[in-house]
């Protein structure tokens, strides 16, 4: 996994505050070409509002956001168009539930990419062949499992051809079972040289393909080291105590 | 005088059917003509108040919405359809039929507003969220996703809403507009028989809504596909 790829996304003193509630405090970072970058922290930390952050689902109230060069906090910017080349996933899949998988994944090439349905299409079946999902090309959301519903949701975001994937929290609302086939989706992805920023509590998933581990608490980044570094020795009290729970 | 006596008395002397029938055709286009206007309204000011709702964006826009919605509801479609005759176009000759397609048309779309404007707020925000995410802006967002799903959830409501609109629009009369409700009543007053016509009207009204509301179940079955 390299770590000294062209810089992809970089945040500089990133505030956000809902009413009173301050959950960021100002995060300054990096997020290199290839990188695997997994956030983990306590609840309320702001990690999951950091994330949304960098494709602007949350607008900051502070501070810049620059992607592949462009400051995409500036209100000239057309931000639609930075987030098709920044793919996420959702904890609860969010799936449009009527359409069919394949329109699901066909919907955004097709209307913001102008690609054929044809093209659209047999790109679809070759993700979903990806996934080993082809046979749910016809079925609609409803009728599939939550794993199968994350995959779909990983490959909707994969068709349009993304520069970066944000996972938020992607197997939280998994039953245990299913997180493994997730998780595996996702190392495969970080294999291929996909650019990730993932919020998980799956501290294996970080362990096996992270290249850099963030400990938010606070709305700041508290440490921030390679896995093995990160896991074996804890500096930040909070992050001692943190890990202390979660292994 | 027997049943089929009556029948003649009331509706075959004088062709005083055409009274019926002449009536019925002025109720089903005033009702079309006003489903049409209330739907198109209506859309118009939901989409005004849900994008107030969620982003907070057309302050101005939504603030008149919401007193055009608090007015036609604040107030009877009687009212409202005297109003529209006697004060507005009290001046100027205008068809009747128009007139009070004008008034339930108006009259219905602050219901379908509210109507559309709550499906659209029943839609998870992780919707928004998926839409966005993928680069769809906020028109696209609305178009492909939100509005497919909330008119699923509120085609109950608004083939209710329709059924409404359809009875109200038996208060035409009041402009002395000759819709079903006056044609059965002018008959009354010619043959001094309230039964007949009176029955007559009512049922050709329970029959036409008995229709529409199997048109919009069996719509609503073809749309529920996707619910497995």
């Amino acid at each position: 996994m390299t770590t000294n790829g062209e810089v992809l996304i970089k945040v500089e003193n990133l505030h956000k505050a809902f009413g009173g509630f301050h959950a960021l405090n100002g995060i300054s970072e990096e997020i290199r070409k290839g990188e695997v970058v997994v956030i983990v922290g306590p609840s309320g930390s702001g990690k999951s509002t950091f994330l949304r952050s960098l494709n602007l689902l949350e607008p900051p109230t502070q501070g810049k956001i620059y992607f592949e060069g462009t400051d995409i906090t500036d209100k000239k910017v057309d931000i639609d168009k930075h987030r098709q080349k920044m793919g996420m996933v959702f904890q609860h899949f969010n799936l449009f539930p009527h359409k069919t998988i394949l329109e699901n994944i066909t919907l955004a090439p097709m209307k913001l990419l102008n690609k054929t349905k044809e093209e659209a299409e047999s790109q679809a079946m070759e993700l979903l062949k990806l996934v080993g999902l082809e046979e749910k090309a016809s079925a609609y959301p409803a009728q599939l499992s939550g794993g199968q519903k994350q995959r779909i949701a990983i490959i909707r975001s994969l068709a349009m051809d993304p520069d970066v994937m944000l996972f938020d929290e992607p197997t939280s609302a998994l039953d245990p079972e299913m997180v493994g086939e997730v998780l595996e989706l996702m190392k495969k992805l970080a294999r291929d040289g996909m650019t990730m920023v993932v919020v998980t509590h799956e501290m294996g998933f970080a362990k096996e393909v992270g290249s850099r581990v963030l400990f938010i608490d606070e709305g700041l980044v508290k440490e921030q080291a390679s896995p093995s570094e990160f896991f074996s020795n804890p500096k930040d009290a909070r992050l001692k105590e943190f890990l202390s729970k979660v292994l | 005088m027997s049943f089929k006596e009556r029948f003649i008395f009331n509706f075959i002397e004088d062709k005083q059917w055409h009274y019926i029938t002449d009536g019925l055709k002025v109720t089903l286009l005033v009702t079309f003509c006003a489903v049409i206007i209330g739907v198109v309204l209506g859309f118009l000011l939901a989409v005004v108040r849900a994008t107030y709702d969620k982003t907070k964006r057309m302050k101005i826009l939504n603030f008149i919405c919401q007193v055009y919605i608090t007015i036609i509801r604040g107030t009877p479609v009687v009212v409202q359809l005297l109003i529209i005759f006697y004060v507005i176009f009290s001046s100027v000759n205008i068809d009747k039929t128009i007139v009070a397609i004008l008034a339930f048309g108006m009259n219905s779309s602050a219901y379908v507003a509210e109507i559309f404007r709550s499906g659209i707020m029943s839609i998870d925000n992780g919707q928004f969220e998926a839409g966005r995410s993928l680069g769809f802006n906020y028109r696209q967002t609305m178009l492909y996703i939100i509005m497919p799903q909330a008119f699923k959830n509120v085609l109950p409501a608004l083939g209710n809403e329709f059924i409404v609109l359809l009875k109200e629009t038996s208060v035409a009369g009041y402009i002395a507009l000759q819709d079903l409700t006056k044609g059965g009543d002018i008959i009354r007053s010619r043959t001094f028989d309230a039964f007949m016509p009176l029955m007559a009207v009512a049922l050709i009204y329970l029959v036409m809504v008995m229709i529409f509301t199997k048109l919009v179940s069996m719509l609503e079955r073809r749309l529920r596909n996707s619910d497995h």
